[in-house]
């Protein structure tokens, strides 16, 4: 086995973001809407719709992961894709895991303001568009939780990229999967390489957002 | 936990009214952590043995195991990783006794001092396998060497385990045999740092051909659509050996342990049990023992 | 008083569905007129603010109508009101959100509305930072800073201390006659109502009971449960009876206890006889001119401002109001023998209902 290049491990890390910052960015495109709609609105069916979500907050990624597996297979509903072991099935995968939590907790964000909140800024005279714009303000913070949370889940993610990327070198190769692949290998010096790069990614990119936490909260 | 558990007799013999929750918590917890405890520590009796996943994940060390503990009341612990962090586990003193099946690295093992012995136990064949459209007509081809040449040449898809298995040492050997590059490098091949089983798995959606011991091969046999399309010849024989670690760096009962558990699997009832497994599963021999009278074979 | 009608209710009904059940609200009819402040007193649950969300356009009515002849907007301010992220300057901009206004014109009216409300100098904390009756002036500041036509206030001095709500209270009465906005006031702090009504209207039971000029619904409820409500605490039964004292009628409680007033009712009337507190008196002496007889001291509370005294009298317990540092509160303790007397024009008679709602009436004689 050769020796993992600094380029190697490089590559390995820029493959990581272009996974997860991709699944990051469609969650919270996709999440946003719908936590502060349901959020928002009463409807029928609605406190089923909250039970799910939170579930889907809990859910096991492993379990994500099979779920991902069995609907890509050759022989699975969306087998024709032909997206089992690619990037499109990690990212599909991580998407996953990470949409409840960006609903779940931006749906939190929106109920704990007040009850009236919405009635008051209406009768304000305040237009539908401008009352979106105050309420995304008025939950900034536990928006940016959100992001804190899902990009941490996901970075960290292991079991279900592994099954549904398959660890392909240069192709599906995370360093999540890169570290599992090192530890089974008896190779623990890259696989400590390779972990210090995630953590290092870690606390960047939530340092990063943190600090804009607090700056706003300030 | 001791003290917890005695409070709970208290409670129950005394006439104590029904159990508060703020001395269920901390007794629950207790009982708890003294459940993960107890599965962790290793007993008087046990042994780590660390094996190649195909000689789990086939099921053929559950199938001989029962038997040892039986007969000497020791528990193996298994740890199942490929061949390649098998022996770097020897050679870190993280295991007891190994069954491994990489002959070259298990040699070095042994001239090193780390393992004193290398008993060769059972043997099968390497199967090299792809859809059974087989583009690059390996069926043809004379060698296992010439096989791989015809598969990179075409190019046709390749996936590799990668990871410094038995297996994988295998391939790198063919690549080397075939004067290919042992990284692969043509279109097409891929590596996919995963057990034999995913890596089957992904061979199969790529309709890749692959490496595969025959065990895992046949339990994803249909599950991938592959078909094996080599002969079994000497350069695809697989040889699963057990390696006692040097007892110098072992406890002495660990030591003797090992020991036993190497005379065990050399022992004739246990070389007919290897004989016999795979049989009722796949419907043919999976492993063919080395110590067994060639009359009483199968 | 102008008549020009602003807001008007005709045949309302809402329907509320909770967890708790359901709710309905119905009103007859109801008039803002403009520059005129209309009380809505009732009590819990009796569906003031509910009356206040449909006024504002923000509940949905079943039945019957809301007419708005409003030429500015229509605002509210609710009883707990949700600071927004940001300044107070900025929590008064966002009502100008999608409205075209100069940036000197908001200015201004930032300005003054923050100082009409003297939180001027909390312009730039954080709103989140305000206490509970700061964030009621800011609440109010940006209603007033709207220049509304119709302002609706849902109990804009709950919650707040004693000397807040005197002060906030007349910060408000300045703000509504400078302006000559037309208020919808939810409340059931009477005193702060008394200070501000023009009329008001009263809320039983999610019906619009009676509405009606301040002074004529405060001395004149038209059933006990409103009298209650405006504070006609002291409610006995009698029957007016034929003899007559001068030109007031009589109303015998008990053989021993008559009450003159002037309230015309034939003789034979079962009546709820009303006095509120504070024309009830009270003399150690002889008694005075329209006595009502004797009662016992039962218990003297005294706050600092008022004195409240319960009386024992005719076996029920009456009530009355002493400004604290007169001379006679001093003498008033548990047990002392006084004389009562009302002036009959202070006597209010209600005819005891004679259908299902005798029962009630029943009941609520026992409270007393």
């Amino acid at each position: 086995m050769n020796p993992p290049s600094i380029g190697l491990l490089i590559e390995i890390t820029a493959r990581t973001l272009a996974v997860c910052l991709p699944a990051l960015v469609i969650s919270l495109a996709v999440g946003l809407p719908i936590g502060i709609a349901v959020g928002r609105r009463r409807f029928a069916g609605r406190g089923a719709l909250v039970s799910l979500i939170n579930t889907g907050m809990g859910a096991p990624p492993v379990v994500v992961g099979l779920l991902v597996y069995l609907a890509l297979e050759r022989n699975g509903p969306f087998g024709n894709l032909a997206w089992l072991y690619s990037g499109q099935a990690m990212i599909l995968a991580q998407l996953l895991i990470a949409l409840p939590l960006v609903v779940g907790i931006t749906l939190a964000a929106v109920g704990s303001l007040d009850e009236d909140w919405e009635l008051q800024v209406r009768t304000l005279g305040v237009p539908p568009r401008w009352r979106l714009w105050l309420l995304v303000r008025e939950i900034r913070l536990s928006l940016l939780a959100a992001v804190i949370t899902a990009l941490g889940g996901i970075l960290s993610e292991v079991g279900a990229v592994q099954m549904v990327g398959g660890n392909i070198e240069g192709e599906t190769r995370v360093l999540t999967t890169a570290i599992l692949m090192y530890t089974q290998m008896g190779e623990f010096e890259h696989a400590l390489g390779s972990a210090a790069v995630l953590i290092g990614l870690m606390l960047v990119l939530t340092g990063l957002l943190t600090a804009v936490q607090q700056s706003g909260r300030a | 936990m001791l003290r917890s558990s005695s409070r709970e007799r208290e409670a129950g013999v005394s006439s104590a009214p029904a159990m508060t929750r703020s001395q269920f918590l901390p007794l629950l917890l207790g009982a708890l952590v003294a459940l993960a405890c107890s599965d962790r520590r290793p007993e008087e009796g046990d042994l780590l043995l660390v094996t190649t996943t195909s000689v789990r994940d086939s099921g053929l060390l559950a199938a001989l195991l029962p038997a040892f503990q039986q007969r000497t009341g020791i528990r193996p612990q298994v740890v199942a990783v490929g061949s390649g962090a098998a022996l770097r586990m020897g050679i870190d003193g993280n295991a007891d006794v190994l069954l491994t099946h990489a002959p070259d690295g298990e040699r070095e093992l042994v001239a090193s001092g780390a393992a004193v012995s290398r008993t060769p136990i059972m043997e099968n064949y390497f199967v090299i396998a792809g859809p059974p459209e087989d583009p690059a007509q390996v069926r043809d081809a004379d060698s296992p060497a010439d096989a791989i040449r015809r598969i990179a040449e075409t190019p046709a898809p390749f996936v590799s385990r990668g990871d410094d298995s038995g297996t994988h040492r295998r391939e790198v050997a063919l690549l080397k045999e075939a004067d290919l590059d042992p990284a692969g490098g043509w279109t097409g091949f891929a590596s996919s740092g995963a057990g034999m089983g995913q890596t089957l798995q992904i061979a199969g959606e790529r309709r890749a051909y692959v490496l595969s011991d025959l065990g895992t091969f046949l339990a994803f046999r249909e599950r991938t659509g592959l078909v094996s399309l080599s002969e079994p010849t000497p350069s695809l024989r697989n040889v699963y050996s057990v390696l006692r670690v040097n007892p110098n760096r072992l406890e002495p009962a660990r030591a003797k342990r090992a020991e036993q558990f190497e005379a065990f699997l050399l022992e004739a009832d246990t070389q007919r049990r290897i004989a016999e497994f795979g049989r009722e599963r796949f419907g043919r021999q999976l492993f063919l023992p080395l110590h067994l009278d060639p009359r009483a074979r199968p | 008083m102008s008549q020009a009608t602003i807001l008007s209710v005709r045949d309302l009904r809402v329907e509320l569905r909770s967890r708790r059940g359901s709710f309905v609200l119905t009103a007859d009819a109801l008039d803002l007129c403009a520059r005129e402040t209309l009380v809505i007193l009732g009590p819990n649950g009796s569906g003031k603010s509910t009356l206040m969300r449909v006024l504002a356009g923000l509940e949905r009515p079943v039945g019957g109508k809301v007419t708005s002849a409003a030429t500015g907007p229509v605002t509210m301010v609710f009883q707990r009101p949700a600071p927004l992220a940001g300044s107070v300057v900025h929590n008064v901009r966002v009502a100008f959100l999608g409205k075209k206004r100069s940036g000197a014109e908001l200015r201004d009216r930032i300005d003054e509305a923050l100082a009409r409300f003297q939180i001027d100098h909390l312009a730039q904390h954080r709103a989140a930072t305000l206490s509970g009756g700061e964030l009621r002036r800011l609440a109010l500041a940006r209603a007033f800073a709207l220049r509304p036509a119709v302002l609706l206030l849902d109990e804009p001095f709950a919650g707040l201390d004693a000397e807040g709500q005197a002060a906030l209270s007349l910060d408000l009465r300045r703000a509504i006659s400078d302006t000559g906005v037309a208020v919808a006031m939810v409340t059931h702090d009477l005193r702060r109502a008394m200070l501000i009504a023009d009329r008001i209207a009263v809320l039983i039971d999610g019906r619009l009971a009676q509405v009606g000029r301040r002074d004529d619904v405060i001395e004149k409820p038209s059933t006990p449960e409103i009298a209650r409500v405006v504070g006609m605490t002291n409610l006995v039964q009698g029957v007016v009876v034929k003899e007559r004292r001068g030109d007031c009628a009589l109303v015998e409680i008990d053989a021993r206890h008559r009450i003159a007033t002037r309230t015309g009712l034939a003789p034979g009337t079962r009546v709820w006889v009303g006095i509120r507190p504070e024309y009830l008196k009270v003399d150690v002496g002889r008694g005075d001119v329209d006595p009502i007889g004797k009662g016992v001291v039962r218990e003297v509370v005294n706050d600092g401002v008022a004195i409240t005294v319960q009386l024992d009298w005719a076996g029920t317990e009456l009530r009355t109001y002493l400004m604290a540092g007169r001379g006679l509160a001093r003498t008033l303790r548990a047990g002392v023998p006084v004389s009562l007397s009302a002036s009959p024009e202070h006597v209010h008679l209600i005819p005891v209902a004679s259908n299902g709602s005798a029962a009630a009436s029943d009941a609520s004689r026992r409270a007393l």
